[in-house]
């Protein structure tokens, strides 16, 4: 009797969880899925019930996000300076972290104090200093080359060289993401026993070759976690973006948004489904193929930035 | 060694990366040491669409050998100018008015950053005989907006005027047997009556559409002496009966509007308020003239037909329709202004009036006298609201030194989202209206 | 000794392009923020003028700022607590219980916070329109709101609410899975001698999981709050821009709203100082709040 009673308890536990999950899921894959069916809707059923379903393909959509709302050119700045920002980024702050958390040396503690303190940080309210020092910057440079001679062609000074510069709005992603990478690396890096580098050394490896052959193989799980996480922080990113860049160097996030604001004009909103699908479809992707790496490393740093 | 190698890699992509990345970017840069003269233009894209100032870049192209006019058009005009001018790359002429949510020209007004236009003003259309000034209609060159300092001068050029009103849909009245209100007293009348039916009376896009309503219903109440002084925040003009009255007919108004309003009166939403109109769910609306081009593509009910009327009258009194125009202006910066200044003017020219007219969604219709021949009969019925015996008003807020944390289009205008919901009484919006105008009356230039 | 001096000069050249790669977009910025907001200036023209802390004085009697910490505030406390609550309860259920698709439910939760901020703001304009919206079309099922709908982003006391429902949409799957991937190194020997002693679910959960995953949540903790403010202000600026009337401001749009639109730039930046200031402070406070003996297992 009582036993019976204890496991229809279970079962209702059991049920209960299930049920709670299930709303769970379905409030994440509704309004996702939403997305996707809106962007192949074609302009009058937006007037309709939104949650209805489409009445067909109509890829116009995705033709003209590309064409006349040029997201395909905002794509393609999208995917280089995101690539260009990982690399950086990959190539400062593992060095960076390898040395804070495995040498001695003078300075060490006040920068480890540093780049903690960095990661309270918020580059909201940084990104308008950090233009006005690119703007600076190309006021010296129209100073030192002359904005016709060939070198100054060459650099763009006339219309300004670091603003509006891919490669620049790369370094800077990277700079903003070296504090928590660090963090994340480094704390990883402690966690390595220290018997691989003196085995090394030993056999007369030099230390760099000691970081780049033994220990940043090592260090694999730990890399892939940082290069998941700031692949989704650079490609979302928006504010930075859209200080800095303007016309066809913008990125997707800062195209997606005027498509959003355009105040007085006639809403296109087949194209903005569309271009929402655009912005959301690499992630996804990415996502689906490495989630597991990626869940699996969430253990190593238990923050994100 | 295959780290190492990888590592190489990413470090010799990123330098070729940084080398090629700079080639596409600069397009729009001429190439230096070139005999041509570029003139550049910003102009917002609006609801009158984009092509018709491609048409007007090359006519103008066509009348000036040698000059290229480097076109900037954007929806959201000042996320590309702004961080531009920041960097010292001014273009020669901008079409943005003010009003904007992102205040750029504002800012330009109060830091100074202005061409005085009176050369440009006294410059001969090209290729016609007439002055700009004498070509422009009266009146439009004696606003607080065209002429933001009150020193005579004026700094920012009258573009596509329209009038303001109340939109609605001229079918539902006409089939449910209801007069179009010509007083307040009237619209009550006819609020109650909608009511009945489950129809609201009023809707609005977002707050920021009040600015033409409240505008016109301040001449309406007080006249142009009433409005000059509350838009040059004169003080204790808050407290007068006017200022009352004014309160008043737009809380009661507030309490007659259809209840999700609020909700969607953001700038990504406000296109569901429009849609209000369209699918009878309230009747008037204030908006512009661009509605309909704005609106165009948008499902309606049947046998939906555009109607337009000024503000009903106060008691006796005129009815006003606010006229709303646009605005171009040059930056002190400009590059070329003598090019800058015959582009302006070419603007002006009856070519000009009608490429916008033409090309432009819609219409676009320029403050010249010879404009009106060149509107299309739909237009007709919005511009024939002044010949029907509504009084126009013009003007806004002037513009003062910045005062931090002070915003009087914020206080006047966007209060009424909370008059609407309830959360703010008058006398919390009046006082809020005080404080920002002692605020500003001692920022005056 | 000769290694010695080469080791540190290697350390020194691997830290130095990330020192000066932070330096130059980090920390200088930060310093011209606090410089900047001791002046006044309107963003565009070069006439600055040093007005000291003034800038300070008029913030502490801003009304609208002062609404736009208040929001900030509950906006932090309030997703914080349902984040973390949840997050919590249900990476215990996942590891804990024997639940079918225990990896499709992982993989599905992580997704909100793989997408753009600007995404998830068109998604959520669409369930939260008054007339059409998914949350007031499941409502009408049982209630009234038909005829009296919620307007879930235009009522001034909700929409805090509903921003923060966003928030906390985004957030939790991404601490679901991560607390999930802890606990799950909790030894499974612990329950079971604490099962022989007759301690319920509850009790497991409380005694054992938690404590054991403390410093994990107490790290999460802080820069949770503290990406909650950057977080948020992607959020209102993407989907209401502080309307209605201001009622969904918070620290950072309405210092953008300063800065840019109201050409007070000095003004704006002084409260970028302030959120600065005040993000230290919080995490500070949280840090010593928590701070609980480290169990080990």
């Amino acid at each position: 009797m009582n036993k019976r009673k204890g496991f229809s308890g279970e079962t209702l536990y059991k049920i209960f969880i299930y049920v709670v999950l299930i709303i769970f899921v379905v409030s994440i894959v509704v309004p996702v899925g939403w997305a996707f069916l809106a962007s192949v809707k074609e302009k009058s059923e937006f007037y309709g019930n939104p949650w209805a379903l489409p009445n067909g393909f109509y890829w116009q959509n995705f033709r003209d996000a590309f064409e006349k709302a040029n997201m395909g050119a905002y794509f393609f700045n999208s995917v280089i300076v995101t690539a260009m920002a990982l690399a950086m980024l990959l190539v400062t702050a593992l060095p960076a972290a390898y040395a804070l958390s495995r040498f001695k040396f003078r300075g060490r503690s006040v920068l480890r104090t540093a780049f903690m303190g960095g990661l309270f940080i918020n580059v909201n309210y940084i990104v308008v200093p950090i233009f006005l020092m690119l703007v600076d910057g190309d006021k010296l440079l129209k100073q030192w080359i002359e904005p016709g001679s060939p070198l100054g062609n060459l650099l763009n000074i006339s219309s300004g060289f670091l603003l509006n510069n891919r490669f620049f709005l790369a370094l800077i992603y990277a700079a903003t993401a070296l504090p928590f990478t660090i963090y994340l690396l480094s704390s990883y890096f402690q966690t390595l026993p220290k018997d691989f580098e003196e085995a090394a050394y030993v056999d007369g490896s030099s230390n760099f070759r000691t970081m780049v052959q033994i220990i940043f193989p090592m260090a694999k799980p730990s890399i892939i976690t940082v290069i998941l996480f700031n692949f989704l922080s650079f490609w979302n990113e928006y504010i930075i973006a859209m200080t800095l860049m303007s016309g066809d160097n913008r990125t997707l996030p800062v195209g997606l948004m005027n498509l959003m604001k355009a105040q007085n004009a006639a809403a296109e909103y087949g194209q903005l489904y569309a271009g929402l699908v655009i912005v959301m479809l690499p992630t996804l992707v990415l996502y689906m193929c490495v989630q597991k790496k990626l869940t699996q490393g969430m253990t190593v740093g238990g923050i994100k930035g | 060694m295959k780290k190492a190698l990888s590592l190489g890699l990413a470090a010799a992509f990123v330098l070729t990366a940084f080398a090629g990345c700079k080639a596409p970017a600069d397009s729009t840069s001429n190439g230096g040491s070139t005999q041509k003269k570029v003139l550049k233009v910003a102009a917002l894209e609006s609801a009158y669409g984009a092509d018709m100032w491609r048409e007007i870049a090359k006519a103008f192209e066509a009348a000036n050998e040698g000059v290229t006019v480097d076109l900037t058009i954007s929806k959201t005009l000042e996320d590309e100018i702004s961080p531009q001018m920041k960097a010292g790359n001014y273009p020669d002429v901008v079409h943005l008015g003010v009003g904007r949510d992102a205040a750029l020209t504002e800012t330009m007004i109060k830091e100074d950053g202005l061409r005085d236009l009176s050369n440009m003003l006294n410059m001969t259309v090209p290729g016609e005989s007439k002055t700009v000034k004498e070509k422009i209609i009266p009146g439009f060159l004696d606003t607080s907006i065209t002429n933001p300092y009150s020193d005579g001068k004026t700094y920012l050029a009258p573009m596509f005027y329209g009038p303001c009103g109340l939109f609605y849909d001229a079918n539902l009245l006409k089939t449910k047997g209801w007069d179009l209100p010509k007083t307040w007293d009237e619209m009550w009348e006819l609020g109650e009556k909608a009511k009945a039916e489950g129809i609201a009376l009023f809707t609005y896009p977002t707050t920021g559409y009040f600015d033409a309503f409240m505008y016109a219903l301040m001449y309406e109440v007080g006249g142009v002496d009433f409005f000059n002084k509350v838009t040059r925040y004169e003080e204790g003009i808050w407290d007068t009966a006017e200022a009352q009255q004014v309160l008043d007919i737009v809380a009661k108004l507030a309490s007659y509007t259809e209840k999700t309003t609020v909700s969607n009166a953001n700038d990504s939403n406000y296109l569901k308020n429009q849609q209000l109109i369209l699918d009878n769910k309230a009747i008037f609306m204030p908006n512009g003239t661009w509605v309909v081009g704005e609106m165009a593509d948008v499902p309606r009910v049947e046998g939906f037909e555009w109607g337009f009327t000024a503000l009903p009258a106060v008691g006796d009194g005129d009815q006003y329709s606010y006229t709303f125009f646009e605005q171009m202006w040059s930056p002190k910066e400009a590059q070329n202004p003598e090019l800058a200044d015959k582009f302006m003017a070419f603007l002006y020219s009856d070519e000009a009036a009608k490429i916008f007219a033409e090309k432009g969604v819609g219409g676009a219709v320029q403050p010249i006298t010879t404009a009106s021949s060149l509107v299309n009969d739909d237009l007709k019925l919005f511009y024939s609201i002044y010949d029907n015996g509504a009084k126009a008003a013009m003007g806004a807020f002037v513009a003062t030194e910045p005062v931090e944390g002070v915003d009087i289009a914020k206080s006047v205008f966007g209060t009424v989202d909370s008059i609407v919901s309830g959360d703010k009484t008058v006398e919390q919006w009046k006082a809020d209206i005080i404080k920002a105008s002692d605020a500003l009356r001692g920022a005056l230039k | 000794m000769h290694k010695q001096k080469g080791r540190g000069r290697f350390a020194a050249l691997c830290v130095l392009p990330a020192t000066i790669l932070f330096i130059i977009f980090m920390v200088i910025p930060t310093l011209q923020v606090f410089w900047m907001s001791m002046f006044k200036w309107g963003g565009i023209s070069s006439n600055k003028t040093f007005v000291g802390l003034s800038n300070f004085k008029t913030l502490m009697a801003d009304e609208n700022f002062l609404r736009s910490f208040q929001n900030t505030v509950l906006l932090i406390v309030v997703v914080t607590v349902i984040t973390f609550a949840f997050a919590l309860v249900f990476a215990g259920i996942l590891t804990r219980e024997k639940i079918k698709g225990q990896n499709f439910f992982r993989i599905i939760f992580y997704i909100p916070n793989i997408l753009s901020v600007v995404v998830i703001a068109a998604i959520f304009n669409a369930i939260y329109d008054p007339n059409q919206g998914l949350l007031n079309s499941i409502l009408s099922l049982f209630t009234n709101v038909k005829e009296d709908p919620i307007l879930w982003l235009g009522d001034q006391k909700l929409v805090i609410y509903s921003l923060a429902g966003a928030l906390v949409w985004q957030a939790i799957g991404y601490y679901m899975v991560m607390y999930m991937a802890s606990m799950s190194a909790v030894p499974e020997s612990l329950y079971e001698s604490a099962g022989l002693e007759g301690a319920g679910r509850m009790r497991q959960f409380f005694q054992i999981t938690i404590p054991l995953i403390w410093t994990n949540i107490r790290t999460t903790l802080t820069f949770f709050i503290i990406s909650n403010i950057n977080l948020s202000f992607l959020f209102v600026k993407a989907m209401t821009n502080g309307k209605p009337d201001g009622q969904s401001e918070v620290f950072l749009s309405y210092m953008y709203g300063q800065a840019y639109t109201n050409s007070s730039y000095g003004y704006g930046m002084a409260i970028g100082v302030v959120v600065f200031i005040f993000s230290f402070a919080l995490a500070a406070i949280v840090n010593a709040v928590t701070k609980r003996e480290p169990l080990e297992y």
